[in-house]
């Protein structure tokens, strides 16, 4: 039956297109496995819709075939019929699958027959048939809306559909755990309290590369200042070492104009970076920007972590 | 058939208007085209004027309302005088309308590049050329309905219905969308703020799409496609019920262009379910112009005109369902400020709106000058090349949006933004605006060729001006006879057909527009939202000018992607100053709604000089002549008055001291300058400093007490 082969083809397409949906929406939050809770109860939604409106095509056709059989019956027997048994009968020259072609799917009045149904006026010689409606154009439509009537009532009406807002909270939520469950156990789980001094040259380099991206337009390819603080003198406005380095990177200093890093940044990149600025510390580059702050020391620090 | 009158056709109108359509089709394209360059090449933005921002604009309003605009009224004034068998009602007011016309798209053309604009998206014209496009829109319409009442045919084809409901709606729309206090005459402030503003937009917006560019030209595919098939329309049905459920259906569909925003989420429910809902409707339009095809097929593939035709049609039945699936929530939080939304729409322009005014065209050029097309070959090839165009244009644009989604969304395993500098999104794009440059070049060239041989065919003809006709009087309607259709009653009846094309297509608007501006609650109040400070406003008005919402959004949406990256997202509340709203709808730069505080003033200051400087490979244009221009605080005062009467709490008087206020805090971002290292003497006195002053204020005004109003 074309309308059920189609039925069968809208749910096929419709899940590879929820695990699309699915697969993006999880670039979005997490990389989570099985489906969001959102987007499994939008399937089964649309599973049921689909479901009930296939149950409806099955009690659909079966009155039709039933009509049928009764007509068929009626007019060996000599009962006068009904138009709309009349109707069942007269496509009896058909076989089964053309009829229900030209009830659920197509019904064009062949090309050779057109003159029966061309309408009685013309427009500038454009003259108008009167086909019936395309029956799978009818079907689409309404099951358009019967979508939108049950999207609705998920969304506001009475079902349980969450709002934008939660949707939001959920996805923070649920990116907050998955983030503690990547970093629980992870050597460069490294945080302001516990990180140390990279020494190594390819940390450095790596430091050096991320610096050259993302830090050098304010604070010069040299660590020199422009629109940020010099690197290369001792003075420092929010305390020298690597861990005040690396709390500034992480967190910024938002009234200042230092943006926070730690969404952009993993904890072992700021590491490298902040141990990379550090050894900028008297390379004198040319057009230095004026010290601002206080002379850092490094016994200092050491006091302060003792 | 006693009483046959002789008239005579108004070919020279028709001519009129079709030269007007592809002479500014080919300027509106070729704005396009530069446009699309200067994304590869940002030194092709010739500050202050040609920039991206102020081009934009233009080439939206050129190719809407100059290229389709004309189209339209050259489909319009031939077909219906046809299908009426009457000249148009009045020879003077058609050319009123024609140069009327013209003398706003002039206009248009020189306030874009002067950055005189509201920002509304093709709304964008000020008031004084709002007035003259009603006035002009009021003479089209009384020329249709003189003609329509003069006619001398009994009913109404199915064309007429569409112009007369774009008539209509056209005409809400422009009306409703322009409510404005005019401030001088080149700057006014919209009646609605913020979130109400940002509806008003998109229902006008969405609907510039359907009235404009849709029903005419479905009005349009029912006279000229079975004209040149010759073959009968499919189904009298379909036209019935596809037309009165697209003019009712379409106006909802508005709010889809706002979701995950901060409308309410009710509102954009009604946006995507009506786009749905839409499906149907607008194929019925695609299925009776591809089924009136049957039996004709053959010629379809001699003809150029069937040809043209055949893709406009396909490419409104593909426009017309990806639009809906961009409706869906999931998709559209994909889809939306990326090039995919650009790709979908010209798929619509250039196919449907681009291939239906040719294959238009080259049907009337040779009737009209009663000769045989120049070159078919021409043709043939007009239509090869213009159909690689739209795909090599498309296909880059899907790829380059899809891929920049994916970027702006993907998170490492540790919970950080993978590409956490929005620059590298962008360019890792640039070889897709190349291909696009590529295929919009192919476009233009062939439309070039179409223009060539519409030349030449008109060379080797003579103008028919007055086409002489002869049909019976109109005799009085008598009763339906019993039998016939229901619908045949009002098409009887254009007046009818007039008042219940209004009442259908109002509902949608007043269900969704009504609550939203009268009833309080549909926008939360955020005590700590403060008015903008008169040197902000000047800031933002500069912006505005300067089309920076062309690229910059300041829509914070609801994800995980977006608030790590731009912060706290986007409350309704934080807009009620916002006169006109900014959302914007394109992220081609990174979203400013929380830029204030950012970076400091002289990074800012670094880089309107040379964006590059700031952000090695920036593609943004550079605006040092920000630092140049006087700041002009000349219309202040007005500005606080205006701004006052429409409900922003500046506090008595203030306007006097505006000025004063502006100076000293312009002062204030200079000594900051200063203290940064920019040495620029008199900065202070320049636009650059209200700049900096209002992108420095954006998005801060929750942050003073964040927790408080959540």
């Amino acid at each position: 039956m074309k309308s059920k082969q189609l039925l069968l083809l809208a749910v096929l397409l419709a899940v590879p297109l929820m695990g699309w949906g699915q697969a993006t929406q999880s670039a979005a939050t997490t990389t989570q496995k099985g489906l969001p809770d959102i987007m499994s109860l939008l399937l089964f939604i649309a599973g049921a819709l689909l479901f009930i409106v296939a149950m409806v095509y099955v009690v659909k056709v079966n009155q039709f075939l039933y009509k049928r059989v009764v007509s068929l019956e009626a007019q060996k027997s000599g009962v006068a019929l009904t138009d709309e048994a009349a109707e069942a009968v007269a496509v009896q020259g058909d076989d089964f699958w053309t009829r229900m072609r030209r009830k659920y799917w197509e019904d064009a009045v062949p090309i050779e027959r057109e003159g029966e149904i061309t309408m009685h006026h013309a427009y500038d010689g454009i003259r108008e048939l009167d086909n019936r409606l395309p029956p799978w154009w009818v079907n689409m439509f309404i099951l358009t809306i019967v979508w939108s009537v049950g999207y609705m009532w998920y969304y506001h009406w009475g079902g349980n559909g969450p709002s934008q807002a939660e949707e939001y909270e959920k996805s923070m939520e649920k990116a907050k755990k998955e983030r503690a469950i990547a970093l629980a156990g992870r050597a460069d789980a490294v945080d302001e309290s516990n990180v140390t001094v990279l020494t190594d040259a390819s940390a450095l380099g790596e430091g050096e590369l991320i610096y050259k991206n993302v830090c050098a337009a304010c604070h010069g390819q040299q660590g020199e200042g422009t629109v940020g603080p010099n690197f290369t003198d001792e003075y420092w406005i929010h305390g020298g070492g690597i861990k005040n380095i690396f709390r500034v990177i992480k967190y910024g200093v938002p009234e200042k104009g230092m943006i926070s890093w730690q969404s952009q940044l993993k904890p072992a990149d700021m590491q490298k970076v902040a141990s990379y600025i550090l050894t900028m510390q008297g390379t004198n580059p040319p057009n230095p920007k004026a010290p601002q702050g206080e002379i850092w020391k490094e016994e200092t620090e050491q006091k302060a972590v003792e | 058939m006693s009483n046959v009158q002789q008239f005579q056709y108004d070919n020279k109108i028709v001519r009129a208007f079709g030269m007007a359509s592809f002479i500014f089709g080919v300027v509106g394209m070729l704005v396009g085209l530069i446009i699309a360059l200067q994304l590869i090449y940002p030194s092709l933005n010739l500050g202050p004027y040609l920039t991206f921002g102020r081009l934009r604009p233009l080439h939206t309003n050129a190719v809407i309302f100059a290229f389709v605009g004309n189209g339209i009224f050259m489909g319009v004034y031939y077909s219906l005088q046809r299908l009426l068998k009457a000249r148009m009602w009045s020879d003077t007011l058609s050319w009123i309308h024609f140069w009327g016309w013209q003398i706003i798209i002039a206009c248009a053309a020189v306030t874009l590049p002067m950055g005189f604009t509201t920002s509304g998206e093709y709304s964008e014209l000020i008031w004084p050329l709002d007035i003259l496009i009603t006035l002009i829109w009021v003479v089209f319409g009384v020329n249709m309905f003189g003609t329509i009442l003069t006619r001398r045919e009994n009913h109404l084809y199915v064309a007429i219905w569409f112009y007369i409901a774009t008539w209509v709606t056209v005409a809400v729309l422009h009306i409703v969308r322009s409510l404005e206090l005019p401030v001088t005459w080149t700057l006014s402030y919209p009646v609605f703020s913020g979130v109400q503003e940002a509806l008003v937009q998109w229902w006008y917006g969405h609907n510039a799409v359907a009235f404009f560019l849709t029903t005419p030209y479905l009005g349009m595919m029912y006279y000229f496609l079975p004209k040149a098939a010759n073959r009968p329309v499919y189904s009298y049905k379909l036209s019935i019920i596809h037309f009165w459920a697209l003019i009712f259906i379409y106006i909802w569909a508005g709010p889809h262009h706002l979701l995950y925003s901060s409308m309410p989420d009710w509102v954009q429910s009604l946006g995507t379910v009506f786009s749905i809902m839409l499906i149907a409707p607008s194929w019925g339009g695609m299925l009776n112009g591809l089924l009136t095809l049957r039996g004709a097929w053959d010629r379809v593939r001699q003809d150029p005109v069937l040809k043209f035709m055949v893709v406009a049609v396909t490419a409104y039945g593909m426009a017309t369902f990806e639009g809906p699936m961009l409706s869906i929530k999931t998709v559209n939080a994909i889809s939306h400020f990326t090039d995919w939304t650009i790709a979908h729409v010209h798929v619509g322009a250039l196919g449907w709106n681009g291939f239906l005014t040719f294959g238009a065209l080259y049907w009337l050029w040779p009737r009209m000058y009663r000769t045989q097309l120049y070159s078919t070959n021409l043709a043939n090839t007009h239509f090869w090349l213009g159909t690689l165009g739209i795909v090599i244009y498309a296909v880059p644009l899907y790829w380059a949006g899809w891929t920049q989604a994916l970027m702006w969304k993907e998170f490492t395993p540790e919970g950080t933004l993978a590409w956490g500098n929005f620059l590298d999104t962008v360019t890792q794009i640039m070889p897709m605006y190349m291909m696009r440059a590529v295929g919009g070049t192919l476009f233009f060239v062939s439309v070039l060729i179409g223009v060539y041989n519409l030349f030449k065919t008109a060379q080797q003809g003579t103008f028919l001006a007055n086409e002489p006709a002869e049909a019976p009087a109109r005799e009085k309607l008598l009763a339906p006879a019993t039998g016939q259709y229901w619908h045949r009653w009002i098409e009887g009846r254009p007046m009818q057909m007039l008042l219940w094309s209004t009442v259908l297509i109002a509902i949608g608007g007043i269900v969704q527009i009504i609550p939203m501006v009268f009833i309080e609650n549909q926008v939360p109040k955020i005590s700590t939202v403060q008015p903008y400070t008169p040197l902000e406003l000047t800031g933002r008005d500069i912006y505005i000018k300067e089309g920076c919402v062309g690229c910059h959004s300041q829509m914070i949406r609801p994800f995980r992607s977006e608030t790590e990256r731009y912060g706290e997202y986007s409350k309704s509340g934080e807009y009620i100053y916002d006169r006109p709203f900014l959302w914007g709808s394109k992220r081609t730069g990174p979203d400013l709604m929380r830029e204030g505080g950012r970076y400091p003033d002289s990074w800012h200051y670094n880089h309107m000089i040379d964006p590059t400087s700031m952000s090695p490979g920036s593609i943004m244009p550079a605006y040092p002549h920000l630092a140049e221009q006087p700041l002009d605080l000349s219309d202040l005062p007005a500005k606080i008055t205006a701004l006052r009467k429409l409900g922003t709490p500046y506090p008595r008087d203030f306007e006097k001291y505006a000025v004063g206020n502006a100076q000293e805090q312009a002062q204030k971002v200079a000594r900051n300058l200063a203290a940064e290292g920019v040495k620029d003497k008199g900065i202070e006195n320049t636009e650059m400093v209200a700049i900096i002053a209002y992108l420095q204020r954006l998005g801060t005004d929750i942050k003073a007490q964040p927790q408080a109003d959540k």
